[in-house]
């Protein structure tokens, strides 16, 4: 007898054989992998290691994606139970696979959906063997969509205790995820001043902790804030740094975030139509990854400055496309006051000029 | 700040072989697996722990902090499979019941100090 308490029914894969395996199994198509599980090695640990690194690189390229295949493994390994791996590697993945599902939810303005999948990253990670690491994971990504839903005061509350975790599990990259957070909380109490500081702060140990990713995404914000406050010099050298990182990375988000965070400016500095096609570029980059609430968000941005220019009609056009998708979303409840009077306006064929910048501006503050 | 570099792969490898005099006596002399058993759990940890080193969460943390989740999975190991040997019943040996009794967390953490106290 040895002491084996799971033995494998086969020869486990090495590493670099698993990211193989999880090549086959992103190329099959998502309706054929259960009956093809044991050639794809779909049960195999490694393979599912790999699929969620893939995955999590993934998320910011194309979110949607990313959703129906984290969707896709952890229905695969929950039902019909499937034993995976040694000790507690069946519970990580099950956690892993909901942590992607909801955050790529999240990327995509799906709150209720994200939440459900938190909850069950939450059950599968209570039960590993380094809980409180994989834990303070998805309470990062609760604080991000708490502070979509706009709860500021909540998120500022809770960072700095998750932020200690973070320090005392050796895992500063992350904690310096929290700051980041801490910067977004300003732009939501409308002080971007407060939000340069930080990124500032975040792009400096960034760099130091060699984090590109988090580096790029600070300087994205950098550019929405120095664009609020007309600094042209500061948002443009900020895309500057920003751009290259992006691109390598594929971070298609963020790189729509700048065509944004530069229209932004340009608004700021009243060239309204340039600013506009800049919205529209940002707006086609949100469509290629299946954003729509930041695309509706944007509708509503461009009408509000087509009626500065007196073009009402097409101002009315754009709401009217937004609307569907806003409604569709179940935004929060000062976000359906302003979406009631927009709705009436269009209904009445004219706009309730403040009605509509509310409506955006809580859009506004979702996109960061 | 602490740099966050890529993990070299020798790290976990050091961790492992350093922890791993710890885990086997824990295994032959607290749980009293024998030494074939002891071998085979031991290959199982260490294809674990590769994994452990490489996840989301765990695979950000320096690895030496990983030791305790190391010693934590031994004990739950060795103590699962003594139970199982047992089929229910009592062992003859007092010492190991009581063993048996405790939390493997908090015999790993007994452990995770005896093996700081060899290294001070």
């Amino acid at each position: 007898m040895t002491g084996r308490v799971l033995p494998f029914r086969g020869r486990p894969l090495s590493s670099e054989a698993g990211l193989r395996a999880a090549e086959r199994v992103l190329s099959t198509p998502l309706d054929e992998r259960t009956a093809k599980a044991k050639a794809l090695h779909l049960e195999d640990p490694e393979t599912l290691l790999a699929l969620c690194g893939v995955l999590r690189e993934r998320i910011s390229a194309s979110p949607a994606s990313v959703k129906e295949e984290a969707q896709f493994l952890y229905r695969f390994i929950e039902s019909p139970r499937r034993e995976i791996g040694l000790f507690d590697e069946r519970d990580y993945f099950l956690g892993e696979t909901a942590l992607l599902a909801g955050t790529a939810c999240r990327c995509l303005s799906q709150r209720e959906d994200a939440w459900i999948w938190f909850d069950r990253a939450e059950a599968g990670f209570r039960h590993t063997m380094n809980a409180p690491a994989e834990l303070s994971r998805l309470s990062y990504q609760k604080l991000a969509e708490r502070l979509e839903e706009r709860q500021v005061d909540l998120v500022l509350e809770l960072l700095p205790s998750l932020f200690e975790s973070f320090q005392k599990l050796g895992m500063p990259e992350d904690a310096l995820k929290c700051r980041f957070l801490e910067g977004l909380a300003h732009f939501e109490k409308d002080d971007p001043l407060g939000a340069i500081r930080v990124f500032n702060a975040v792009c400096q140990q960034a760099d130091e902790l060699g984090s590109q990713t988090l580096l790029a995404d600070s300087y994205v914000n950098l550019i929405h804030a120095h664009g609020l406050l007309g600094e042209a010099e500061a948002a443009i050298e900020a895309s500057r740094r920003a751009i290259p990182i992006l691109r390598a990375v594929d971070n298609r988000i963020s790189l729509a975030k700048v065509h944004w965070g530069l229209a932004t400016l340009l608004r700021e500095e009243g060239q309204l139509r340039e600013a506009i096609d800049s919205y529209r570029k940002a707006q086609e980059d949100f469509e290629a990854i299946g954003m729509r609430a930041d695309i509706a968000a944007l509708n509503l941005v461009v009408a509000d400055l087509l009626l500065e220019e007196g073009r009402s009609v097409e101002a009315l056009r754009e709401i009217s496309e937004a609307l569907p998708v806003i409604a569709e979303l179940k935004m929060a409840p000062e976000g359906m006051a302003a979406l009631s009077l927009v709705r009436e306006s269009v209904r009445r064929q004219e706009v309730n000029r403040q009605a509509l910048r509310e409506l955006h501006g809580y859009f506004q503050e979702l996109q960061n | 700040m602490e740099k966050s570099s890529p993990r070299r792969p020798d790290e976990v490898e050091s961790v492992f072989a350093l922890t791993l005099e710890v885990i086997h006596s824990a295994l032959v002399g607290y749980y009293q697996l024998t030494e074939d058993e002891a071998r085979g759990a031991e290959e199982d940890l260490y294809v674990w722990f590769q994994r452990l080193s490489r996840r989301g969460g765990a695979g950000h943390m320096p690895a030496k902090l990983l030791r305790i989740s190391l010693l934590s999975a031994a004990c739950q190991y060795g103590r699962s499979f003594q139970l199982w040997k047992l089929g229910g019943e009592k062992s003859p040996d007092a010492h190991l019941n009581e063993l048996l009794a405790r939390e493997p967390d908090e015999v790993a953490g007994d452990l995770d100090r005896r093996f700081k106290e060899d290294r001070s």
